[in-house]
């Protein structure tokens, strides 16, 4: 007991002495936690996307159709649009100027809504992209089917088209053998009643009132809806406040740095191995149980003194809340920090030298990192890596701290995450058990 | 109480395809002062290890007070103060905070502690910068304190590892007079060094390892006597002169080799009387004068050298 009050005492002091330590631990994730908060939070109340994403649209059909399409990107303010022409376009994204161009080609105001009908006459919509840009791609694909639909129904919908379409319909009609003679007759009798309808609608939109009218005003023009309007609300199990993103990245950043540092002082450990004074060290009536015991926790300690640190400035400056449980919080941290501490143990027992389990256990802890969402939402990341995520310690222990702080979920959300936490510290620290070698023969 | 404190018997320890240590057999009695010799890579530190039990011999025993150390934490470690070859200090800690942290790890705590510590500081002189960080020692500092950490718990035995080793010679004296210090107090000392006159002056047995082996286990006065090596006498000529006299000194009973380096003759005297007279009288028939005649006789180091064929130290 002594002995490992000894060993936690000197980890301790000697961290305290460590200035880079202090750095790595407090200062630079403490900077790039704000700036991540700062850049990720909604909590302003402005646009999330700052100034918008740049694209640029090219418009080679000039119709009221393309033209609708153009407007509906310009007045969203996602986007922040450029007109242009094909060649500029391309040229802007290739030089990663834009992460993308829509190219509206001639004749896509004629064929949008027969296209709807037609597989012969689907006009083309070219979409440029730089190809490590792929969030904008599909952030733009997603955008374009409503705004086509909402402006091939502001524009495209004329009594015209329709009657178009209706003797297109009758002479495919006339083909079909496999209807039976009577219900030709109903189907046909019916698309004439509404052909004679649509000729009395011949200049005039489709429901309104006639183009042109009177007072020479455009006329209303019939917008179709869509089948559904969106509401959004963010939901946070939280009464008091709402959701915080500096919460998410001041977990995501001090984990980081903590298993960064904590590797780096396990690297340590078997640097000192190499040097005389793990002799001096094993030549005391020392265990090598109690040696990796009292490095374990005295490592955990100085985990739970960043995290910590790191928290209470987010609560301090951006009013990082804890609005779950408070002890689950707590719990959570010591867990992570014992995680943490055992994970770096780990990679140092099965690692040889110093430098060589350096850089494996670099490589290791920045993919747990990555995979476990302390980067980027897991969302991003393509299914398999999702389901791999849930293998990553840090994952959980990410989800845990993003459970108590801005969720606001109770003790019991914490308890699943601290049950996996217990697992993979047991299974680290058996690896460290069973490899961690005494000697650097 | 036996008389025998420390006893290595047939010590093998291999790395690899390397064999560091080949059958070691020695031991040291209570208030010997024992002296560890040989060349770089002789597996002097290897032997040591297995001694303080660090590493785990492949083969042969250590026994500590009659008996084996068996695992880890044997208590029997408290007879064994180690000293290692490298510093083994942390830098970023006063002098006081590396001896209490060492000093718990035999489990000493509070006054008792403290007051190791502080004789410890003593001892070793450094008790004024106490509570300076160690990497703001001079290297002589460092080893001092090196020392003073092995001496915490007060043990019988200390294994000194090479602890003069690369200071300046005013903080060598100093180590070197704590260590005859020791001594004086009756602890039991292995010393190793590359230094021979540390030897000759600390040291009342000598073990020479070579190619880790024990060749010479011995008293220094002892292993004077094992010389099979000649005297050799320096002769300084006033001119020097061809012909074949030089050849002719060879022909002489008693003398088995003799040499030319400008004026300076050396001869390889195997019987200094008789040899040397007939010598110096051949050198006179010849007309060779002699301005000055000088002798020594072989040292530890010429007996090392003949021991292992290499020299104590590099270079
Ligand atoms: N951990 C190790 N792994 C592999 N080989 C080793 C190891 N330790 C020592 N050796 C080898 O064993 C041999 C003896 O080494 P040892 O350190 O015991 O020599 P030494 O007599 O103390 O030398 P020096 O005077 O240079 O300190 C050397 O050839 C060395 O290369
Ligand atoms: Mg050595």
């Amino acid at each position: 007991m002594r002995q490992l009050l000894a060993l936690i005492r000197l980890d301790l002091k000697l961290f305290l002495c460590d200035r880079r330590a202090l750095i790595m631990l407090f200062i630079v994730p403490i900077g790039l936690a704000s700036f991540m908060g700062s850049v990720f939070s909604n909590s302003g109340g402005k646009s999330s996307v700052g100034g918008g994403m740049g694209i640029l649209l090219v418009d080679q059909d000039e119709s009221a159709v393309s033209r609708g399409v153009v407007d509906a990107f310009a007045s969203d303010p996602t986007f922040r649009v450029t007109v242009t022409n094909e060649a500029a376009a391309r040229d802007m994204v290739l030089n990663g100027k834009r992460p993308l161009a829509l190219v509206l080609p001639a004749g896509f105001g004629a064929d949008a809504l027969p296209g709807l009908f037609d597989t012969n006459r689907k006009p083309v919509i070219t979409l440029l992209h730089d190809p490590s840009r792929n969030m904008e791609r599909s952030m733009v694909e997603g955008m374009l089917v409503p705004k086509v639909i909402q402006a091939v129904a502001q524009n495209g919908l004329s009594a015209d088209l329709g009657r178009d379409f209706i003797r297109r319909g009758l002479t495919n009609l006339d083909r079909a053998t496999q209807v039976g003679a009577h219900e030709q007759q109903l189907y046909r009798s019916m698309m004439e009643r509404a052909d004679e309808f649509l000729a009395t609608r011949t200049n005039r939109s489709l429901f309104g009132s006639a183009k042109g009218s009177t007072n020479g005003a455009p006329a209303k023009e019939f917008n179709l809806p869509l089948p559904f309007v969106t509401k959004a609300e963010a939901l946070v199990k939280n009464t008091k406040g709402e959701y915080n993103g500096y919460a998410h990245a001041f977990a995501g950043m001090s984990l980081q740095f903590v298993l960064m540092s904590l590797l780096e002082m396990s690297v340590g450990l078997l640097r000192e191995r190499e040097s005389g004074m793990f002799r001096r060290l094993r030549a005391a009536p020392l265990s090598r149980g109690t040696l990796l015991l009292g490095k374990g926790l005295s490592y955990a300690i100085i985990g739970l003194l960043s995290l910590g640190g790191c928290f209470a400035f987010s609560m301090v400056v951006f009013g990082v809340r804890i609005n779950g449980s408070w002890p689950g919080f707590l719990l959570c941290l010591v867990l992570t920090s014992l995680m943490s501490a055992a994970l770096g143990l780990a990679l140092a027992a099965l690692g040889r030298t110093p430098a060589g389990t350096r850089g494996i256990g670099i490589a290791v802890v920045l993919l747990l990192l990555m995979v476990g969402g302390a980067w980027v939402p897991t969302f991003i990341l393509p299914r398999w890596l999702q389901s791999a995520a849930l293998v990553t310690p840090t994952r959980w222990a990410l989800d845990s701290l993003d459970a108590m702080t801005w969720r606001g979920l109770g003790f019991e959300a914490a308890l699943g995450p601290v049950g996996v936490m217990l697992g993979f510290i047991a299974l680290f620290a058996t690896i460290t058990w069973l490899r961690f070698r005494w000697t650097a023969e | 109480m036996s008389d025998l404190l420390l006893d290595a018997q047939q010590l093998v320890k291999r790395f690899g395809p390397r064999t560091a240590v080949d059958g070691v057999s020695f031991s040291l009695r209570r208030g010997e002062a024992v002296g560890l010799l040989g060349p770089n890579g002789a597996g002097k530190t290897t032997t040591i290890s297995m001694l303080s039990g660090l590493l785990l011999p492949d083969g042969g025993e250590v026994r500590l007070g009659g008996q084996p150390i068996t695992g880890d934490t044997d208590p029997r470690k408290r007879l064994l103060g180690l000293v290692p070859q490298e510093l083994a200090l942390y830098e970023e800690l006063t002098a006081r905070d590396n001896l209490e942290f060492f000093g718990a790890l035999y489990d000493l705590a509070g006054a008792a502690l403290a007051t190791a510590a502080e004789s410890a500081l003593k001892f070793v002189g450094l008790a004024e910068r106490r509570g300076d960080k160690v990497k703001t020692f001079s290297g002589g500092m460092k080893r001092r304190l090196n020392l003073a950490v092995a001496l915490l718990h007060d043990p019988e035995l200390l294994l000194l590892d090479e602890p003069t080793v690369g200071v300046d010679p005013q903080s060598r004296n100093a180590i070197f007079d704590n260590v005859e210090e020791l001594r004086r107090r009756g602890k039991t000392i292995l010393y190793t060094t590359h230094y021979m006159e540390e030897v000759e002056r600390l040291c009342d047995r000598v073990i020479i390892m070579d190619h880790g082996r024990v060749v010479a286990d011995d008293t220094l006065s002892g292993l004077k006597q094992r010389r099979t090596h000649a005297d050799r006498v320096f002769c300084e000529l006033v001119e020097v002169r061809d012909g074949g006299w030089l050849a002719g000194l060879e022909g002489i009973a008693g003398i088995s080799r003799a040499e030319l380096a400008g004026t300076r003759l050396t001869l390889h005297v195997t019987d200094l009387h008789g040899g040397l007279s007939r010598a110096l009288e051949h050198l006179r028939r010849v007309d060779v004068v002699v301005a000055s005649v000088e002798s020594q006789s072989p040292s530890l180091e010429d007996i090392f050298l003949e021991l292992t064929g290499r020299s104590l130290r590099d270079g």
